[in-house]
């Protein structure tokens, strides 16, 4: 545990001394927030049943969230320590291989409460967005959004540590675009057209979205706050547990 | 032709495999990669405790290859070594605990700086907070970096950064030191500072194992040498009884001589300066 600790504590404090690696990730949700909401918000006025007596853009702030949260960039940094010769020096210690895995993971926790809270606080500012289920709710949407973050990030390092690519890396962010807008992105699972709703329901990422948004728009819903942290633990388990065995297969 | 010492691979692993207890042994050490490529196809090489062995070669011979096996770092495709009392393939974190690397790759994380590397790195061996801090100072000092401590690795020069990269090899006080092209583009002042320091840390009773393509750093350095090419051992011994074999009919041989002899080429590029070679 002390391992992965210390591992933790250097992934994190890259991540304060590299802004480069978070600041840009913050563009792409706020641009989509702001369009999103200045292109759609007059078809669907805050008396739209789905919208619960709320703005459009509280419908859209989660899909926003998300895409501030799933990044490459711990993947890009798995691929700069192989680029440098980092990674050896970790494989040489005695440490399990394992660790260097969750200690990456640390840094995704705290890059997604800090993009995830910006995103919520810009919305709260600019736009008003309020929080149904109060501040309480609003700390577990960031919460979520974080771990969600941190479970999706395993794609990004299993790919970096199998192609020890920049390129491919970057690539495997590009996986999750299309599960995010196959899903409830701009209407709920009613008004999809017949073709795109089962797509939308077989999706997971779906009630990952659902569940922030019933934060935002309904309050403490139960059943989809339980759909959306099973589907954060699942994906975190098998794209964690993949990570940890691409690294033990490193140079194996 | 030469006379003994210089040993051929078969007669090197006769005679060594006699040796009991050694800091480094390895049988019949293969790697062979994806693509089909051989990189070292059969090494057999025994090093003592508390020597300096320097496994010498061109570019490509297989040096790195081999270091990577026993460091651990890459499993073998056929052979087995033991380092430091413990088996490769079958106990390599007890192989980690014990050893300390300095690739020719160095491996410095930029954005941190030299004590918080160092620091970090003993605690990966286990050193507590108070540890840490104290083993930290004491390498800095050691390799002229104390003034730099607070700078981040990124800002350093080259030889900087390998003194700080041996640094963070040693912070366990490794049994069996590996040294991977340690001066390898370094200026002639900061090779001489990197040489200095082995011979201390060797003196210290720690076995170094120095890959190198540099035939005065072998020659300087070395107790024993194996030249390695096409992945292959094709000769090792003391240096001087590798150039003493080839006399009288070269006059004054240096250990290119004895590459020319046992390879039919010269090391290319990196032969020993005419002034260089008493």
């Amino acid at each position: 545990m002390s391992d992965v600790l210390l591992l933790a504590r250097r992934a994190v404090r890259e991540v304060w001394r590299l802004p480069d690696g978070t600041v840009p990730t913050l563009f792409l949700p706020l641009f989509f927030l702001a369009v999103n909401v200045g292109q759609i918000s007059r078809s669907f006025p805050s008396r739209t049943p789905f919208l619960h007596g709320q703005g459009y853009v509280g419908f859209q702030l989660p899909v926003s969230i998300m895409l501030g949260v799933c990044t490459a960039t711990t993947g890009f940094a798995l691929v700069n320590d192989i680029e440098r010769g980092y990674l050896d020096k970790l494989l040489l210690s005695p440490v399990r291989r394992s660790a260097i895995i969750y200690g990456r993971l640390a840094a995704d926790l705290v890059r997604g409460v800090a993009s995830s809270s910006v995103v919520l606080a810009f919305a709260v500012l600019v736009f008003g967005v309020r929080v149904r289920s109060g501040v309480g709710g609003a700390v577990v949407l960031v919460a979520l959004a974080a771990l969600w973050g941190m479970a999706s990030a395993g794609l990004a390092m299993i790919v970096a540590l199998r192609t020890r690519s920049v390129q491919a890396t970057s690539a495997s962010f590009l996986l999750f675009f299309p599960l995010l807008f196959m899903a409830p992105t701009y209407v709920p699972f009613d008004r999809l057209t017949p073709l795109m709703e089962p797509i939308a329901r077989a999706n997971p990422v779906s009630y990952v979205i659902e569940g922030l948004r019933s934060l935002v728009l309904e309050g403490w819903v139960p059943s989809k706050l339980a759909a959306c942290a099973a589907v954060i633990l699942a994906t975190g388990l098998v794209l964690i547990a993949l990570s940890v065995r691409a690294i033990e297969a490193y140079d194996r | 032709m030469i006379a003994t010492p210089i040993q051929t691979r078969q007669g090197t692993a006769r005679a060594e495999s006699d040796i009991g207890g050694a800091a480094i042994e390895a049988r019949g050490l293969r790697r062979t990669f994806a693509d089909g490529v051989e990189a070292v196809r059969g090494i057999d090489l025994s090093v003592a405790h508390g020597e300096i062995f320097g496994f010498l070669g061109p570019n490509g011979a297989g040096k790195t290859t081999t270091v990577r096996m026993l460091c651990t770092l890459l499993a073998p495709s056929g052979g087995r070594a033991r380092v430091a009392g413990a088996d490769i393939a079958r106990r390599p974190e007890r192989v980690r605990e014990r050893i300390g690397v300095a690739l020719q790759e160095i491996g410095l994380d930029p954005l941190q700086s030299a004590r918080e590397l160092l620091e970090l790195q003993c605690g990966l061996y286990g050193m507590d907070r108070a540890g840490a801090r104290g083993r930290s100072a004491e390498l800095l000092e050691l390799v002229g970096l104390l003034d730099a401590a607070e700078r981040r690795t990124g800002t350093f020069s080259g030889g900087m950064k390998r003194r700080l990269d041996l640094a963070t090899a040693l912070v366990h006080a490794p049994r069996v030191l590996f040294l991977d092209e340690p001066t390898t583009g370094l200026d002639p002042a900061s090779r001489l500072t990197i040489w200095e320091e082995v011979r201390r840390i060797n003196a210290q009773g720690t076995t170094v194992f120095l890959t190198t393509q540099y035939l005065e750093e072998a020659d300087r350095l070395c107790g024993r040498v194996a030249i390695v090419d096409g992945g292959e051992i094709v000769a090792s011994g003391a240096p001087h009884d590798l150039k003493a074999a080839l006399e009288p009919e070269v006059a004054r041989p240096t250990l290119d001589d004895v590459f020319l002899r046992v390879t039919g080429r010269r090391l290319e590029g990196v032969g020993v300066e005419e002034g260089e070679r008493s």
